[in-house]
């Protein structure tokens, strides 16, 4: 099966501002597809090329194989990080005015807004007006707008920003029925726990430019950067071995020691009984998402600011 | 197609259903009617008791033609109103005709009172009556010296000077008393000279292109014009915000960008627009039919209880270009709102930018009076021509002298060409400007915004 999604160079500026810089990147059919980065990076703008909501100033941008049209735009679910409702209509009204303009109608439409308000237990507040509901509320029924449609891709600009830690589960979950279902999803975000947690693939994004993409496994298998998280009596002398100890992070009550590139976590280990330390724990910590984007935006940043 | 209705339906009924909507529809003529009428009622209201005037002769011989003219239910200069000339001359003519209305109800509001001087110096009687007006046991006094009658100039003093309705009507019966004085000095009758200084009355009668008379023009088309004239005003004030508004509305709930991912900007400002005038017709429709209603049944009324009453009869023609015209205003300005909301943050900023739009308007106004002059002329052609203005101006010549039909329906073409060039714009720089949070642009950047899109 082709790609959902590909971009080929994409470029687009505002004024001497360049937003997104020579991007290409492919999304695979039925894959969670993150796309993380700074603020500022260019998320939100590669995003919006996407719905067709500006045009790209060069490169091209395919969907299902075809190049973007108003009509591919009602196989797209797009809810967006600057989001809002009609704060005076009421939940049902909106609801059935964001499917009208997907083309739904008539009884399916009411139906589809019954079963949805059921997934997000709205139900109740079906009548009310937005402005009665909570900010996390609201965020749910834009998320009903988003998939009510039963979009074949679906763009989540920054999902869960602003919901508690049930509804981001309850999301989460939907997230992956929508997977199941064999839907596309991309959505972007800079929280990396729910990244590593949800993502197939990833692209991460910086000052306008990728940074690095491929599917999570990869992309941490070929960040060699290893760490063990340590506890342990003793064996300070081994520690402060600049070859085999890159850095220390002291934690409440165990130590985060990052190997340098060369050293492996064995050396450590023999090195520390040798030394005659008494070791409680021994861990081997895979770098987490998290580590792998504070350490690449770090990198990228020293780059630009470095050559200039 | 689809999307375009369910943008049309959002709007209109979610503002039909509003409680200002039904308020508005229903205090609108009201509150137009008191609007018009109140000013003139308030104004001929005089609270407490009738206005004690002394008169002081100094003549000896003109105090009771005086007593009479000012006790006397009319002035002589108000049986004979000037003809309404134009349409603004009748207007004002009402407002006029109103504040003679207000001061026929004054008339038995006066007592007078007759000083002589009986020996006593002019000032100590001047004395006298000051104090008693001090003492508000008079309301004013008035002078007449002797030699009035040459040099016409009397003095009135009063309390209250600012009551000029007073004052005015004072002087007025005061000339009539002077002039029947001199007259009679003269010998000549005062119902004499009336009768010999009566106006010529001219009624005019149109011809159009193949020669044929028309029926008596009364003015009634010119005063058509006006009324339609302000309807637009009226409905664009009223409505001009609200389309701002339902511009603005999606940018300030941050709508915009889940509805550009569904329908194009083109679309969606077509469709606000068309929605909100929809709004703005149902209420139109209301108030026609509550007046129809009102006119038939009131006519009906008053014919059945003796009073000559017809309305006035136009050709149905004219009603259509009415119609046709009114539509062009109305969605001319409407756009023009709509290209201001898209260029603005928030509703606030958008009714400081929206105030020239008004000047727009009046400018089109003032357009009118050269084309009631000389309707054929080149000038009054290219005025016409002009959308912003042609929905007055062309209306003018329609109802003057009616011009070719291809030149109302080039004025009718250019007009809705422009509203839907003028969307389209509005359209581009909504979209752009919607994806740039912040300040409001400035012209140089809504101009690379347009190309941009």
């Amino acid at each position: 099966m082709s790609d959902t999604l590909v971009l080929s160079n994409v470029t687009k500026s505002f004024d001497e501002f360049v937003a997104v810089n020579d991007l290409s990147l492919s999304v695979g059919p039925g894959r969670i597809f993150g796309l993380i980065g700074p603020n500022g990076a260019g998320k939100t703008t590669t995003i919006r090329m996407i719905v067709n909501i500006t045009a790209p100033d060069s490169g091209t941008i395919e969907l299902f194989g075809q190049r973007i049209t108003p009509e591919l735009q009602d196989r797209i679910g797009y809810l967006p990080e600057e989001r809002g409702l009609y704060k005076k209509m009421k939940i049902v009204d909106q609801l059935k005015f964001f499917g009208e303009l997907k083309n739904l109608k008539g009884r399916a439409l009411s139906e589809t807004i019954d079963r949805w308000l059921e997934r997000v237990k709205l139900t109740e507040w079906k009548t009310k007006k937005a402005s009665d509901l909570s900010k996390g509320m609201q965020q749910k029924i834009q998320f009903i707008a988003a998939v009510m449609h039963n979009p074949d891709l679906v763009i989540l600009d920054e999902p869960f920003s602003g919901l508690d830690p049930i509804n981001v589960e309850l999301l989460k979950e939907i997230v992956l029925e929508l997977k199941a279902e064999g839907k596309t999803i991309i959505f972007s975000t800079h929280q990396m726990e729910v990244a590593e947690k949800l993502c197939d693939d990833i692209c991460l994004i910086n000052r306008s430019r990728k940074v690095l993409d491929g599917s999570l496994r990869q992309v941490k298998e070929s960040y060699g950067r290893h760490a063990v998280a340590l506890r342990a009596a003793g064996g300070e002398s081994v520690l402060e071995d600049s070859d085999l100890v890159a850095r220390v992070v002291r934690h409440s009550d165990e130590l985060e020691v990052s190997l340098t590139d060369q050293a492996e976590a064995q050396d450590l280990l023999t090195r520390l009984i040798a030394a005659g330390a008494r070791i409680t724990k021994f861990e081997l910590v895979e770098a987490t998402l998290h580590d792998i984007f504070i350490d690449k935006v770090g990198e990228t940043d020293e780059q630009v600011t470095g050559s200039h | 197609m689809n999307k375009l209705l369910a943008v049309i339906k959002r709007e209109y009924v979610e503002r039909v259903r509003t409680r200002m909507f039904i308020i508005m529809t229903i205090l609108g003529p009201f509150m137009l009617a008191v609007l018009t009428v109140v000013p003139g009622l308030l104004f001929s209201i005089k609270t407490g008791g009738p206005t004690r005037i002394a008169i002081v002769d100094q003549t000896d011989r003109l105090s009771n033609r005086v007593r009479d003219a000012i006790l006397a239910d009319k002035d002589d200069e108000e049986s004979g109103a000037p003809a309404p000339g134009t349409a603004g001359g009748t207007m004002n003519a009402n407002v006029k005709d109103r504040s003679k209305e207000a001061g026929k109800r004054l008339a038995a509001n006066y007592v007078t009172e007759k000083i002589d001087l009986t020996g006593r110096s002019f000032e100590d009687v001047q004395h006298e009556l000051n104090m008693r007006i001090g003492k508000d046991q008079l309301d004013g006094y008035i002078v007449l010296p002797k030699d009035i009658l040459t040099t016409g100039k009397a003095e009135f003093y009063g309390r209250n000077t600012g009551d000029v309705v007073t004052s005015g009507q004072l002087q007025r019966r005061l000339s009539q008393a002077v002039r029947e004085q001199r007259m009679a000095d003269e010998n000549i009758s005062e119902s004499r000279v009336r009768e010999l200084s009566k106006p010529v009355e001219m009624s005019t009668k149109p011809i159009n292109a193949k020669g044929e008379v028309g029926a008596e023009d009364s003015g009634g088309g010119f005063i058509l014009v006006f009324i339609l004239g302000f309807m637009i005003y009226i409905t664009i004030i009223m409505y001009g915000q609200l389309i701002l508004g339902a511009v603005i509305e999606e940018k300030e709930t941050r709508i915009a960008e889940v509805l550009f991912s569904s329908v194009r900007s083109f679309t969606l400002m077509m469709g606000k627009l068309i929605g909100v005038s929809l709004v703005a017709l149902t209420q139109y429709a209301i108030w026609g039919l509550a007046f129809a209603a009102f006119a038939i049944y009131g006519v009906a009324m008053l014919q059945s209880s003796g009073v000559a009453f017809t309305l006035p009869a136009l050709p149905l023609s004219i009603f259509a270009y009415f119609f046709l015209f009114f539509l062009l205003g109305y969605f001319i300005y409407a756009t023009i709102y709509a290209l201001i909301g898209s260029m603005v943050t928030n509703a606030q900023e958008g009714g400081q930018v929206a105030m020239p739009v008004l000047f727009l308007l009046i400018m089109g106004f003032y357009l009118a009076f050269p084309i009631i002059r000389s309707p054929n002329s080149s000038f009054a052609f290219w005025a016409s021509m002009i959308p912003f203005f042609s929905p007055i101006t062309m209306l003018v010549r329609i109802v003057t002298q009616t011009p070719p039909v291809w030149q109302i329906a080039l004025s009718l073409l250019i007009g809705f060409t422009t509203v839907v060039g003028l969307i389209w714009l509005a359209s581009r720089i909504y979209r752009v400007g919607m994806l740039m949070y912040g300040k409001r642009a400035t012209i140089p950047e809504v101009m690379r915004w347009v190309r941009q899109a």
